[in-house]
């Protein structure tokens, strides 16, 4: 019995695929018309998408998506302080085993980096690393929004955006800055100043990575053909595959570069190199 | 500016990462650190608890130990002193015995010799009595004269056996 329902599933199943392949074949999509030139250079420059922030000024659709993912959060951690942290219990749960392995993962990582000052960089690295992963995921679900011109946009990454990706870099780079400062003062500054390629890079590496993520699959949804499985790998997959990659990133630099700025310099070094003058 | 770079963005961008930071120091990294902390402090006050009883239970170990070494002392030092005493006890119970033995023994001598004295007197007794008596009757059964002559018969008897 149990092979015959089986049986009678797959053949439906495949019928089903049969008919939404032939479906989509007789049916033109709705961008076909859209140039893919057209859909590659709006991705990037956002000419044609821009949403209007409460009739203030319009933006790029990743700030939409930015204050999408603030607000998501703000409801998420709402919910945990009110619902879930109150009762923690010793042996914890399983949501409570998430949050303290993510606060765990984050705080261990800025203490392993820079065991002298790693209070504020935990806090930091915290929310950039969840910034950048959920903001990615954000993606996956394909919400949409409308443009000034009154079409429809899926939000994009906040951090395929060329805004968001320099903010998080700079900001990523002044932290570090003014971790030099505080441990080692003008020596930290010193020292920031040395990595004056890091804002860039960090901006750059991060901007990359997302908006090719997010290019590929705009080619991979263009194109009728490849949109049949495909998507699996290249959408979810690898949404979730760089997600975790850049939040990963992003954070271990930072932490790298904020300890070793913060090191407090040794006295052994000026009496081995005032030895070496004499 | 090229590649659409909006000052005026990021520094929206910048507002809703600061908001963000905000959000999530004070309602998620905070508490959920603390709480970890607070749990890290709780297993460290009962292990240090469980340090503290394990010293406790091998100082008391040691107490104990040292007690019961003292106790096996005291009882191989009165062991000792008991075996001292009953050696001595048992040496002086030999030399009364000893002595008593010896008083015996003596007694014996003088009782023996006692009874030997007294039976020797009361045979002296007895044979003077009897050479009393012999002579006694000797004197009354004769007359002086014979008495005379058998004496002088035992007398030449006498010579003539030597």
């Amino acid at each position: 019995m149990k092979s015959k329902k089986r049986a009678v599933a797959i053949v439906l199943l495949a019928v089903v695929t049969v008919l939404l392949f032939v479906g989509s074949v007789l049916v033109k999509p709705p961008g076909a018309h859209a140039d893919i030139r057209e859909q590659m250079r709006n991705a990037v420059l956002h000419d044609d998408d821009r949403i209007s922030l409460f009739g203030l000024l319009d933006v790029n659709p990743g700030l939409i998506a930015a204050f999408s993912v603030t607000a998501v959060f703000l409801v998420f951690a709402l919910c945990m302080r009110i619902f879930v942290i109150p009762r923690f219990k010793i042996v914890p749960g399983k949501l409570q085993l998430l949050l303290e392995t993510a606060v765990g993962f984050f705080d261990n990582l800025a203490k392993t980096n820079s065991p002298h000052r790693n209070r504020f960089l935990g806090a930091y690295l915290f929310t950039a690393g969840s910034y950048i992963f959920v903001s990615t995921l954000l993606e996956l679900f394909g919400f949409q929004a409308v443009t000034v011109t009154g079409a429809s946009v899926a939000l994009p990454a906040p951090l395929s955006d060329i805004n968001g990706a320099i903010m998080l870099g700079c900001l990523s780079y002044l932290v570090i800055l003014s971790g030099g400062i505080v441990s080692n003062g003008l020596r930290g500054v010193g020292r920031t100043l040395k990595e004056f390629s890091l804002p860039i890079s960090m901006s750059f590496r991060i901007f990359g990575a997302l908006l090719s993520g997010a290019l590929v699959t705009e080619l991979v949804y263009h194109y009728m053909q490849l949109s049949y499985g495909l998507p699996i790998l290249v959408d979810v997959l690898f949404t979730l595959l760089h997600a975790l990659i850049q939040a990963y990133v992003l954070t271990m630099l930072t932490s790298l570069f904020y300890g070793e700025v913060s090191e407090p310099v040794l006295k052994k070094q000026k009496t081995q190199k005032t030895q070496k003058a004499h | 500016m090229p590649l659409n770079i909006d000052w005026q963005q990021i520094l929206l961008h910048l507002l809703n990462f600061v908001l963000l930071f905000a959000i999530l120091y004070f309602l998620l990294y905070k508490p959920v650190r603390k709480f970890m902390a607070k749990r890290a402090e709780y297993y460290e006050t009962l292990d240090a608890q469980a340090k503290q009883a394990l010293a406790e239970a091998q100082q008391s170990r040691d107490a104990y130990a040292e007690k019961l070494a003292a106790a096996d002392a005291e009882i191989a030092d009165r062991k000792k002193a008991a075996f001292a005493e009953l050696e001595e006890a048992s040496e002086l119970h030999r030399h009364r015995t000893e002595e008593q033995a010896k008083k015996l023994i003596e007694d014996a001598h003088a009782s023996i010799e006692a009874d030997r004295t007294k039976m020797l007197q009361e045979a002296r007794h007895e044979i003077t009595g009897l050479v009393a008596e012999a002579a006694e009757k000797l004197v009354t059964s004769d007359t002086t004269a014979q008495a005379y002559d058998r004496f002088l018969d035992t007398a030449e008897r006498g010579e003539s056996d030597v």
